[in-house]
């Protein structure tokens, strides 16, 4: 027999459970705000405010805002939102962002596994960037790779017809390329994509890393990497410009397009300009991948993804919107008014058209293989995004290449590696 | 003329109430502070407090969207071991001396040849303001194009003219990026110094000059005993504000260079930009912040006291 506190402890519970999913259906947002770099492919960032947003409001009546930061501040717009706990609901992320911002940020498991499911499954090595401590922080809709931009007629001309395979082929084509006029420009100043792009592969290539898997053993002090450095310093005085010491990341793209150099490494958004702005050169630009070491083949992954911050008035709305966005319905329209630009990470878009329209974005998507996170293999936390932003690379790097001696510069990123992986 | 009644004239009499209002606002004490009152409480929110935040933020290790530990001088020992942080110290140092110098001079050559009479002195006055009206980011953006090697106007001029036989690395070689942000630094900075001598200038009786003519002082006489001295409190009025915001630069080098080539351009306000919101090292960050301190009080304290004691 129920007791009269039985009915009414009862009664209550059945009557808060029912209230709360009208609760939650009367508190569904009216709007979401959605954040991102400024997409270098325009028509991405208008099909993304003008079509699907549009789409999305018919659909459930909550409005989608967009708010475009410029190229490079999103670092910035990212650690202001974190930190005020106030702002967008969605924001974009890229390198090893979800680590820094592990603790606002929602776990989106649940949506990546359904996603992952739907479209074949995530690229392993993406995982990296994004799942944090078994937590997916972010869905990534696409990889921004930095391979080499060529002129085809100019390396035709000193008699090499196809991208060179090993950088010291490359290194011996850009000695000719140079005595014709026509240098390379490899950026090794403090931009904030096309140094790392390369550099990273060229120490991976040689066999060198920054620092262990345990992210306590720093390993940059070894043989290969003083290889990677000699090659880096021969490969600059032979073929490049001494500005490439100061440039940033809008340099060589002024450059190329001002016909001053002839091969750079950077994201398929030359030839997407040229397309548009300079024909002629676009029709004499092509891609190449990262030549090959001695201990062989990387890449650079930048995933741009979507996170969910902790401090949305409603987590499931904005995971609902973007279940909705990765669905195939939406994100292979949207993927495709990019023009390749994005290789997504999900195996169900390995043969996607958008890959056929201009094949000579293709090694774009064969470079997702060999791609690896900053500062691989050691772990993507903290001190990895400390080591990124002072350019400890970088700088060992162009230190060499302005004449300093190996085993200094290398000692001198020993010493600040050592110091912010705190390693003995 | 007639007057009227003294009755007439005179107010009607105050409540209690309003009277005693008004007594206290003609107080002089009461009616300072409150016409200082909105600049107090501007300072304290946009000043005061990002200030002491920034030095609770450096006693701590603190991650960005993280709680932070109390790690005392920590984070100022770690930068005592950073090779970076010495070469950006030497750095901010060179950049603050060579750019208030040239400045300084360049200011008071301005000054001086725009006090003199001339035909569109006015419209020449103008133009001279102009570095310091646009926009920084947009100067340097225009000089980016400027020191560009492939459309530099500079090696355009110097290649043509058969005064090199190269082009100049502008902002890739260590020395001549160096030079290139103190050189736009300078450009940016002197209309400041130019129109702010000339007001000391025009305040300098042409009696003075007159008598120092008669005695038969030189030119150069005149300048150095009559111009320098009367202008000096300004001139240090002006350099200390100067090397306040050329110590504290960061757009400038951070659009040009952004600290490269290999840092040799990186400033305390790039580095701690770079340590704080780029690598998210919060309280490193502020430490770098906070170490242009001491040489800015140092400063600001000993031209202070030398200004009460002229």
């Amino acid at each position: 027999m129920t007791t009269r506190r039985a009915f009414i402890t009862g009664t209550l519970a059945a009557t808060a459970g029912a209230a709360l999913p009208l609760r939650h259906a009367a508190a569904a947002p009216k709007s979401m705000t959605v954040v991102r770099e400024s997409s270098f492919i325009k028509p991405f960032d208008d099909y993304f405010a003008k079509t699907l947003a549009g789409e999305y409001e018919k659909q459930t009546g909550i409005k989608i805002i967009y708010e475009a930061t410029s190229v490079g501040g999103m670092l910035t717009r990212l650690t202001t939102i974190a930190e005020t706990k106030s702002g967008p609901e969605i924001a974009m992320t890229a390198l090893n962002w979800p680590h820094l911002f592990d603790k606002s940020l929602v776990d989106v498991s649940d949506v990546a596994g359904e996603i992952g499911k739907q479209l074949g499954g995530w690229h392993e090595n993406v995982l990296e960037v994004v799942v944090v401590n078994k937590k997916w922080k972010a869905l990534p809709w696409g990889n921004i790779g930095q391979l080499e931009v060529y002129r085809t007629d100019w390396f035709k001309e000193v008699g090499v017809n196809k991208f060179p395979e090993t950088w010291e082929d490359l290194l011996a084509a850009g000695r000719l390329l140079k005595k014709k006029g026509h240098p390379f420009g490899f950026e090794l100043g403090h931009g904030f994509g096309d140094n790392h792009g390369w550099l990273y592969p060229l120490l991976w290539s040689y066999g060198g890393r920054e620092v262990d898997r345990d992210g306590k053993t720093v390993l940059i002090d070894s043989a290969e990497t003083a290889k990677a450095v000699d090659f880096c310093r021969k490969f600059y005085q032979e073929t490049m410009l001494e500005d490439v010491l100061g440039w940033t990341d809008v340099n060589n793209n002024k450059a190329f397009f001002g016909e001053q150099i002839s091969c750079t490494n950077n994201a398929s958004s030359i030839l997407e300009v040229g397309l548009r702005q300079f024909p002629d050169i676009a029709k004499v630009t092509d891609h190449g991948m990262n030549p090959a070491g001695p201990k062989g083949r990387f890449h650079l992954i930048n995933a741009l993804s979507h996170a969910v911050l902790v401090h949305a008035p409603d987590p499931p709305a904005a995971k609902a919107f973007l279940r909705w966005l990765y669905d195939d319905k939406q994100m292979s329209r949207w993927l495709a008014s990019a023009n390749a630009y994005y290789a997504p990470f999900l195996h169900g878009y390995d043969n996607h058209p958008m890959w056929n329209v201009e094949p000579r974005y293709l090694p774009y998507k064969e470079s997702l293989k060999t791609s690896r996170p900053h500062t691989w293999p050691g772990p993507q936390g903290p001190a990895a995004a400390e080591s990124v932003a002072k350019y400890v690379l970088v700088d060992m790097f162009a230190k060499a290449c302005r004449g300093d001696a190996t085993k200094d510069v290398i000692a001198t990123a020993a010493s600040q590696l050592k110091q912010i992986y705190k390693a003995k | 003329m007639a007057v009227g009644p003294a009755s007439v004239a005179r107010p009607a009499p105050l409540t209690g109430r309003t009277a005693s209002r008004r007594s206290v606002l003609e107080r002089e004490s009461v009616f300072s502070w409150m016409m200082l009152a909105p600049g107090v409480l501007f300072l304290l929110a946009f000043v005061a407090y990002p200030f002491f935040y920034g030095i609770f933020l450096s006693l701590q290790d603190r991650r960005v969207a993280s709680a932070g530990t109390f790690v005392g001088l920590a984070n100022f020992v770690a930068q005592a071991h950073d090779a970076v942080f010495w070469q950006v110290t030497r750095n901010t140092f060179v950049y603050t001396i060579a750019a208030t110098v040239l400045k300084m001079v360049g200011g008071l050559a301005m000054a001086l040849v725009i006090n003199q009479q001339f035909r569109g002195r006015n419209l020449a006055r103008a133009f001279l303001l102009l570095p310091f009206i646009v926009p920084t980011v947009l100067s340097t953006v225009a000089w980016m194009w400027i020191l560009d090697p492939t459309f530099s106007v500079i090696n355009w001029t110097l290649l043509h003219s058969g005064l090199i036989a190269q082009n100049f690395s502008w902002l890739g070689n260590k020395t001549l990026a160096m030079v290139s942000i103190i050189m736009v630094n300078t450009w940016r900075g002197l209309p400041f110094y130019g129109i702010t001598l000339l007001a000391g200038l025009q305040t300098i009786s042409p009696d003075l000059y007159e008598a120092a003519a008669i005695d038969g002082a030189s030119t150069v006489q005149r300048f150095w005993y009559i111009t320098l001295p009367v202008l000096k409190p300004v001139l240090i009025i002006v350099t200390m504000f100067s090397v306040i915001f050329t110590f504290s630069d960061f757009q400038l080098p951070y659009i040009l260079t952004h600290g490269g080539p290999a840092n040799a351009t990186h400033l305390f306000a790039t580095y701690a930009f770079d340590i704080g919101m780029s690598a998210g090292v919060l309280g490193s960050g502020a430490a770098v912040a906070l170490a242009m301190l001491p040489a800015l009080a140092a400063l600001i304290v000993a031209l202070t006291l030398y200004l009460r004691r002229e």
